[in-house]
């Protein structure tokens, strides 16, 4: 594929893939880092791609990676420092986003991986084999996983409704 | 009736609406007997629209961010770095090139002259062309010679015997160089051919001479060493001083 082409072939996908980043970031700066270092990966690593396989699942799987690997360094950095924060931290507080809908602050209070398999299967719609493979399990093991997630969702979700959300960050 | 279960992957495309056909409908027959599943399936569409709905808006992005996150752009600038890296590398490598070429170029300086030996033959000019007048010591006998260079210059210093070819010792005389006591020996053929030879030692950076020769201002030196000391033999850049040195070089070697 000639250059051109490739571009042509990764610009519709990175609106999505900001948003994936951004919501497992939860940092805008974070994101569009993330996002940029994807895309950097993805052009120099074009090669070594599968013609077979879907382009989006694999730009997703490099930038969750890139992602994991930066949170795995920051921990461990954080672990030198002796300040181990607790492993999910709420929203940073210069963010300036204020949820009220009682999905989403559940959504944004799931673990990383919850919040990963949710945006894939649901909002993008990908197949359960894609993410089986973005994440290296069987899907059987999706299966299961998505039903805990969904199961979180529900419970999160439908305590905010009874009170006050969970999460609400103002600015 | 069919009373089992749907399998959690049907329930789940069930969801994302990934079934159709008789799977779906039995899905749909199951979901209609056992209403607990049924409200969770609900809440699950409910909640999986919601998010659709919700993060759509996430899609949008600043204009200046999605600039700077266009392929073309990123690999205009991963091309550039590239370049960047390329051109650093090429000036690291121009400075080691020319520290190199420097430093082989200053190689010399520290042993006070520029060309090997020359010395030995200013040394010569000064002597020789006025055939041995101001010599130090005068004297023809070769052991005599031998025992003042030895407490000169050094014990280890090699003075050859000449008389197969011809020429015999005249005296010699010592000068004080950068790298310490030198010496020369003033040799004669009796037919108004004068060699000298000149022995120095290494100075304190023990630099070393490899065997060579050069000519320079109508005079002619060989030189080498053995290890300990640096050697000359000086003559007339002539076909007769040519010859003399030829065959002093190969006694003194």
């Amino acid at each position: 594929m000639s250059d051109p082409r490739i571009d042509e072939a990764l610009r519709p996908m990175l609106p999505r893939l900001r948003r994936f980043a951004l919501w497992l970031a939860r940092d805008p700066f974070v994101a569009d880092d993330l996002v940029q270092s994807t895309v950097e990966r993805a052009l120099s690593k074009w090669a070594s791609r599968r013609e077979d396989e879907s382009l989006r699942a694999w730009l997703f799987a490099i930038l969750y990676r890139l992602f994991l690997d930066g949170k795995r360094r920051a921990s461990r950095y954080a672990l030198l420092l002796g300040s181990l924060h607790e492993d999910e931290p709420t929203w940073p507080s210069a963010e300036r986003v204020a949820i009220a809908n009682s999905t989403l602050a559940a959504f944004a209070a799931l673990p990383v991986e919850q919040r990963s398999l949710l945006i894939w299967i649901t909002v993008e719609g990908m197949s359960y084999q894609e993410v089986a493979d973005i994440l290296e399990i069987p899907i059987g093991t999706v299966m299961s996983r998505l039903s805990r997630a969904r199961r979180a969702l529900r419970l999160l979700g439908e305590g905010g409704r009874s009170e006050t959300p969970p999460l609400r960050l103002l600015k | 009736m069919n009373t089992t279960p749907p399998s959690e992957h049907d329930i789940h495309a069930y969801v994302d609406g990934h079934l159709d056909g008789p799977r779906r409908g039995e899905v749909e027959r199951y979901l209609s007997r056992h209403a607990e599943q049924a409200d969770e399936v609900q809440g699950w569409r409910h909640d999986a629209q919601q998010l659709r709905t919700l993060l759509a808006g996430d899609l949008g992005a600043a204009p200046a961010v999605e600039a700077a996150l266009d392929p073309t752009v990123m690999r205009l600038r991963r091309h550039q770095r590239r370049a960047s890296r390329v051109a650093m590398a090429a000036g690291l490598l121009l400075c080691l090139a020319l520290g190199g070429i420097g430093g082989w170029a200053a190689r010399g300086m520290g042993t006070g002259s520029t060309a090997p030996m020359a010395d030995a033959m200013q040394a010569y000019q000064l002597l020789a062309v006025d055939h041995g007048v101001g010599m130090d010591i005068t004297t023809g006998n070769e052991g005599d010679l031998r025992a003042w260079l030895a407490g000169r210059v050094g014990a280890t210093v090699h003075l050859p015997d000449l008389a197969d070819a011809g020429f015999r010792p005249m005296g010699g005389r010592l000068f004080a160089t950068d790298q310490g006591p030198a010496a020369m020996v003033l040799y004669d053929d009796g037919n108004g051919h004068t060699v000298s030879f000149y022995v120095r030692p290494p100075g304190a950076a023990r630099h070393l001479l490899p065997r060579g020769e050069r000519e320079d201002n109508g005079l002619l030196a060989d030189y080498w060493s053995d290890g300990w000391h640096n050697y000359a033999v000086v003559a007339l850049a002539d076909a007769a001083g040519r010859a003399a040195a030829q065959r002093v070089v190969v006694k003194a070697i």
